[in-house]
């Protein structure tokens, strides 16, 4: 079973809070629309990157939560952010992997290893604090709330099926260089 | 001739740089991130500048993170950087060409304010870097001359000047610069 990405997208725009929020790829259209203007930023022009973008900026802030939205074929470009996540200990960073074994962007071409790769497995034997995977909805739902609390680093790989949407098919969104800006000015000019 | 620059003047170097720019943020946003460390070294270990590496280790006030690329250091600086922190990338020149997209992509595109040390390995003392036997050393300077990214040589401990100069430059152009740290430190 898979669960649709817009829905996980949607539960957590509604749970999450002030916690910062690094989409990429195919989450990047749907969270525009579900999230705008908010305490986000996209990884935009170097795929691979959310996963460390995401520890900088957990890093820096400590008690703020910052949710990845990861994917499988990004995650793949830049596996060592693994290991160096669980080094950096980073307690307030959930990594939500939305996995749907395909490079849905460029076409839609299996990633190395498929589906079949493991990446709970991976993030366990890297030194995460905390890796499971989810593939219903439901369950998804139940643990949502821990999934922001608990002690990261945290994993999550989520079984999911194809976004509506991916950022070739729905372009727009601010450039990088925008979204950097506006995080800044939100996060320390405020008032 | 250059000479090697003791890892204690580089450290002490960094720590007032570092101080200098809590400074400057302090003076600039609205809350101030309070922590009680002063900025972070991102490193992906480079031989020449072991010897700062290794008394790193036992500094409180610089936080040093350990990553597997220079991409994801590129990444986590932008991170840093948009939190408020204070930070240096120190890596090796192979690391520089590893990371040629991260350093488009984000230092430069992404206007993040990106200050690196580079380690030159195998720099020859008698011979200007564009002259070296090794491309690793000769390709450095013009990759950076190629993507406009301002740079200096540190030649030696009278050239730690540079540093905190270059760091300003980073942020004052919001984008990358980088010191190329000449011979192994000591």
């Amino acid at each position: 079973m898979t669960i649709k990405p817009e829905d996980i997208l949607r539960a957590i725009a509604t749970a999450r809070g002030d916690a910062i929020c690094v989409p990429t790829m195919t989450t990047s259209p749907a969270w525009r629309t579900l999230a705008p203007d908010d305490l986000s930023i996209g990884c935009v022009g170097f795929m691979g990157g959310a996963s460390s973008l995401g520890l900088g900026l957990a890093l820096s802030m400590p008690k703020r939560r910052v949710i990845v939205f990861d994917g499988d074929g990004s995650l793949l470009m830049q596996l060592g952010s693994l290991a160096t996540i669980a080094g950096a200990r980073a307690r307030n960073l959930t990594h939500l992997l939305f996995k749907n074994g395909v490079y849905h962007t460029s076409g839609s071409q299996e990633i190395p290893g498929g589906l079949s790769v493991d990446f709970v497995q991976m993030a366990q034997g890297a030194g995460y604090r905390k890796a499971y995977a989810v593939s219903d909805f439901e369950d998804f739902k139940r643990r949502l709330p821990s999934m922001l609390t608990d002690e990261g680093p945290l994993f999550v790989e989520l079984h999911t099926g194809l976004a509506d949407k991916t950022p070739m098919t729905d372009r727009g969104g601010q450039p990088f260089h925008q979204q950097v800006e506006s995080l800044y000015q939100k996060l320390h000019k405020a008032g | 001739m250059p000479e090697s620059i003791p890892a204690s003047l580089i450290i002490d170097t960094l720590k007032d740089t570092f101080r200098e720019a809590r400074k400057e943020l302090a003076a600039e946003v609205a809350e101030p991130p309070q922590h009680s460390h002063l900025g972070w070294i991102l490193s992906v270990p480079d031989t020449h500048q072991k010897t700062v590496l290794a008394a790193l280790d036992k500094e409180r006030a610089l936080r040093v993170v350990t990553c597997a690329t220079e991409d994801e250091a590129n990444a986590i600086n932008a991170g840093l950087w948009i939190g408020g922190e204070p930070v240096v990338l120190m890596i090796q020149h192979a690391g520089l060409y590893a990371s040629v997209n991260t350093l488009r992509g984000v230092a430069m595109d992404g206007r993040v304010p990106t200050f690196y040390m580079i380690g030159l390995l195998q720099r020859e003392r008698d011979r200007d870097p564009k002259e070296s036997r090794h491309s690793m050393v000769r390709f450095a300077e013009p990759l950076l001359d190629t993507f406009s990214v301002p740079h200096a040589r540190l030649e030696g401990p009278d050239d730690v000047h540079l540093i905190p100069e270059y760091y300003r430059l980073s942020r004052q152009r919001r984008g990358p610069t980088a010191v190329l740290v000449g011979l192994e430190t000591m």
